[in-house]
């Protein structure tokens, strides 16, 4: 299975993938509106709120985590 | 690959498996990484090749249980699954690596930054599905109404607790198949809008 390269997240279905198209290595909440992928700014302040709205974590807490888990992803790597 | 490559896979993968039994029998802090190499039949060094710190063998380690105890709800995604569905899945993800995941919560605030975000990152994977059904079915008037960051910190409030006292809840028995399907139904009554509940 293949993997989103900017978030993590298993891609199961064609309906996970950007713009439904499976050749894509991002996931369709990695992508714009345009289909491109988002940059390491859009996805963090992404994966912020989300943390956030989810889990309810103070947003400096959330932006530290968010930051350590896009560190290891393929997309952001060093 | 060849055959010295797929030997350092199968290596790594041993490494990985042997790690996360002897941490969750130790404690994510104190096994020491001899230990681990002695279970796993290799010597200190050939652990060393593989995972440089004891961190990384530790993240790595935290990251595979993730994929694992995440596995039950991603495999619902395409079935119509309800509230009751996801927890009873993320149970049963629990349930499977009870002792890795009580020691993962009991010892979170000392662990590394790094092996605290791979477990915000394993919360947020949960969270991920549980949101998506919980919105639904708060819409559908089956679910009363609720922060989710709430509805979600209050279930695992629930488990956590129980998990983290295994000694007083069940000393010689797993938790999760003690007590829950009596926590599941338990928060389902605490969620759901009266007359929904079977
Ligand atoms: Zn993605």
């Amino acid at each position: 299975m293949k993997m989103c390269i900017a978030c993590g997240m298993p891609m199961k279905t064609k309906d996970d993938f950007a713009m439904r198209d499976e050749s894509k290595d991002y996931c369709k909440y990695c992508a714009r509106p345009d289909g491109t992928m988002q940059s390491y700014e859009e996805k963090l302040e992404g994966m912020t709120d989300f943390i956030i709205r989810t889990q309810g974590l103070d947003e400096e807490a959330a932006r530290n985590a968010a930051k350590g888990m896009m560190m290891k992803l393929p997309a952001w790597k060093e | 690959m060849n055959k010295r490559q797929e030997q350092k896979v199968k290596t790594r993968k041993l490494i990985i498996d042997i790690a996360l039994n002897q941490f969750a029998k130790d404690g994510l802090v104190t096994t020491r990484t001899s230990d681990i190499a002695a279970s796993a039949n290799l010597s200190h060094g050939a652990v060393f090749a593989h995972f440089p710190t004891r961190e990384a063998l530790l993240n790595e380690v935290i990251e595979e249980f993730g994929m694992r105890v995440t596995k039950h709800l991603h495999e619902l995604v395409e079935e119509n699954v309800s509230m009751q569905g996801i927890l009873e899945a993320h149970l049963k993800g629990i349930e499977e690596y009870e002792e890795f995941y009580t020691r993962l919560i009991s010892e979170a605030s000392i662990l590394p930054e790094s092996a605290r975000n791979t477990l915000i990152g394993i919360q947020s994977a949960i969270s991920f599905h549980m949101l998506e059904v919980a919105e639904s079915e708060m819409k559908s008037s089956k679910l009363i109404k609720m922060p989710f960051n709430l509805m979600f910190n209050t279930w695992n409030g629930l488990i956590n607790y129980y998990l983290m006292n295994k000694d007083l809840f069940a000393p010689r028995e797993s938790v999760i198949s003690r007590y829950g399907q009596q926590l599941v139904n338990h928060f389902m009554n605490l969620i759901s809008i009266r007359g929904e509940v079977k």
